[in-house]
């Protein structure tokens, strides 16, 4: 069994808001020590290559919630995100690309505290995570023994944001700044297919 | 401030904030190990094969000081390449590429080296006669909850009885072995951690040249050829070399590749003697006789493989992948097979042997039509002394001890010492050559 642990901050830059179902697109700054270390090691192992694989370092999410009406303070919910990272190297007759996908369900736990500080929540993140890790070289999936190269891992996530959103009465929309979020993705299964 | 500006605040923030971080986090990361780590010291390669080569390679592209030593007048190690024979060149040693899923399958993209994959029919001599499939599967030795035991004895524990007995030692052979002495547990368990892909291909020109003018290109002007090393002695800050001239060479740390017998005969001596652990790991790691033998015929009476000879269990149409066509037969002997053609003395009796055996298979076809042979046996070469390693019998962890390094001063490198399920492949080899630079690196950061 093999575990990749990493966290990830979180920058929000584009929000929308409905009263219970919001969405957003967001960048996300990764870090995971295992894929550094295995790409730093790919690039230390081929002086061949003139432009060396960046790091998957920087990424974009896509994510909506539903939260459940309540009058309480704690509010709970749904929360679906998808994130994507891409690390291009491209040299002669061997441009390679490596791409990551998450895809994140969980359960939401939406704090506000309207009193006291008006616009500012918390939110609490549980949730199930599927990975997927394809390469490309010159522009066609990485192919060996007539098979498809690729990697899938799953496993969980915890997540912590705090943020403060602006209400737009006339379009009922509200714009959300999320200050930051951690993530820890602990991949208690990662099923390597090649 | 009204909204307008408290958005446009609020977005500029948000983006600084993305920006701001995400470039100072950016700066602190590096995209290869050991970006900032200048080493001033010397290191000396001792042996100049698929290993040794990377090796140096990589030292070459840190800027690190390097040398190799080769006992043999040759660079390549088992690779080798045959010009003059044939109407293509041949490759003495290793010549099949197993799976592209590794540092030379890019290699080779980059290159746009030339590939065919092996995908050529077999026929079996078996119960003296040729035939396209077996009666019994003899896919029997992957699985879980295997034994430790030898091919052969599982094999007949599998009423795989003795009509099947050189189609057993063919299977076994692949991997460098009598299939009296490979563990079926332990070669299963390199199965397991193989992951560089199953496809054999074979190059159009040769894996020498692959080896030659992608890499030992690179580093060839820092081989000492003809420099049998003959000392090691490590026990003083600065490590000796001595050769069998009784010339020195000086460094601050080796890497040694050379192949697991010349380890296990002690043909180096060293100062202080490896520890008892280290020799002992050495022993338990396999190493069989192995030779090619070439066969050039004026007509193809031959099928594209032939399994189960008991002179020669695995013969294989050379001429496969190739530009040209003449009529070239491999003759793939490993284990006793190749201990009992050894024996024979010369390379007429090898031949004659092989003929004698073809002959039997195909009505004296390969008599009639038979050129000229090359023998190529690694089993005699002093420098080799055997085909490739592979896991004995209770052989437990010896490849990763025998692979660990001694005093932050001593490396093993080599096929033999591949951890990850690629030992006996060219590409294993690599990958413990760049290895040890690794830990190299790392032992100069502590």
């Amino acid at each position: 069994m093999r575990i990749v642990l990493f966290s990830m901050l979180f920058f929000t830059f584009i929000s929308a808001m409905a009263q219970e179902f919001r969405s957003d697109i967001s960048y996300k700054y990764m870090f995971a020590n295992k894929w550094e270390k295995a790409i730093q090691t790919y690039n230390f192992s081929r002086p061949f290559l003139e432009e060396k694989q960046p790091l998957l370092m920087h990424g974009l999410t896509a994510s909506a919630s539903y939260i459940f009406k309540s009058s309480k303070k704690l509010k709970h919910g749904v929360h679906l995100s998808y994130s994507n990272f891409k690390s291009s190297a491209e040299n002669d007759k061997l441009n390679n690309v490596l791409n990551l996908h998450f895809l994140n369900l969980g359960y939401i736990i939406h704090f506000q505290n309207n009193e006291n500080a008006k616009g500012f929540y918390t939110d609490l993140i549980i949730s199930a995570v599927s990975s997927g890790l394809c390469r490309y070289v010159n522009d066609e999936p990485f192919n060996y023994d007539d098979t498809r190269s690729k990697a899938f891992g799953i496993g969980g996530g915890l997540s912590i944001r705090a943020g403060y959103y602006l209400n737009l009465k006339k379009t009922e929309l509200i714009y959300l700044l999320s200050f930051w979020l951690v993530t820890r993705h602990m991949f208690i299964h990662p099923i390597v297919k090649r | 401030m009204n909204r307008r500006h408290f958005i446009k605040k609020t977005t500029l923030f948000s983006i600084g904030g993305l920006l701001i971080p995400s470039a100072f986090l950016s700066a602190c990361k590096k995209e290869s190990l050991f970006e900032d780590l200048n080493y001033d010291g010397k290191v000396i390669i001792i042996g100049a094969g698929a290993a040794g080569l990377y090796a140096a390679y990589i030292l070459k592209s840190k800027g690190i000081n390097f040398q190799i030593l080769e006992a043999s007048p040759n660079y390549g190690g088992r690779l080798g390449k045959l010009t003059g024979f044939a109407n293509f060149p041949i490759d003495t040693g290793a010549q099949w590429l197993h799976g592209k899923n590794s540092i030379l399958g890019d290699l080779i993209t980059k290159s746009n080296t030339k590939l065919t994959l092996d995908n050529s029919e077999t026929k079996y001599w078996f119960n003296n006669q040729l035939v396209n499939s077996l009666p019994q599967n003899t896919a029997i030795f992957e699985g879980d909850d295997l034994p430790d035991i030898s091919y052969s004895d599982f094999a007949l524990q599998k009423g795989l009885g003795n009509e099947y007995k050189y189609i057993v030692e063919n299977i076994a052979g692949d991997q460098g072995a009598a299939a009296s002495r490979l563990s079926v547990f332990g070669n299963n368990q390199d199965e397991e951690n193989w992951n560089s892909g199953d496809d054999d291909f074979k190059f159009q020109e040769t894996f020498f040249d692959l080896i030659d003018t992608q890499i030992a290109n690179q580093v060839k002007d820092s081989i000492l050829l003809n420099t049998i090393v003959s000392k090691i002695d490590y026990s003083q800050p600065t490590i000796q070399i001595t050769d069998s001239n009784n010339n020195s060479y000086n460094a601050d740390k080796v890497i040694i590749t050379v192949a697991i017998p010349i380890l296990k005969s002690a043909d180096i001596q060293f100062v202080p003697a490896l520890p008892n652990e280290k020799t002992t790991a050495f022993s338990k790691i396999g190493m069989d006789a192995g030779m090619k033998v070439f066969l050039k015929f004026s007509n193809k009476f031959f099928d594209q493989n032939i399994i189960g000879g008991p002179i020669c269990a695995a013969y294989a149409d050379d001429s496969i992948g190739k530009a040209q066509n003449d009529q070239v037969l491999l003759a793939f002997v490993m284990g006793e097979q190749a201990e009992y053609l050894t024996s024979l003395g010369s390379d007429t009796s090898i031949t004659t042997a092989l003929l004698q055996e073809l002959d039997t298979m195909y009505n004296g076809q390969a008599t009639a039509s038979f050129i000229v042979s090359h023998v190529q046996n690694w089993t005699t070469n002093p420098f080799v002394k055997g085909a490739y390693s592979y896991s004995t019998i209770g052989m437990g962890d010896a490849r990763n001890i025998a692979a660990q390094p001694i005093n932050k001063k001593l490396y093993f490198a080599g096929e033999a010492m591949n951890t990850n399920g690629h030992h006996q492949t060219v590409h294993g080899a690599v990958e413990t050559g760049y290895r040890e630079v690794i830990n190299i690196l790392n032992d100069i950061k502590k």
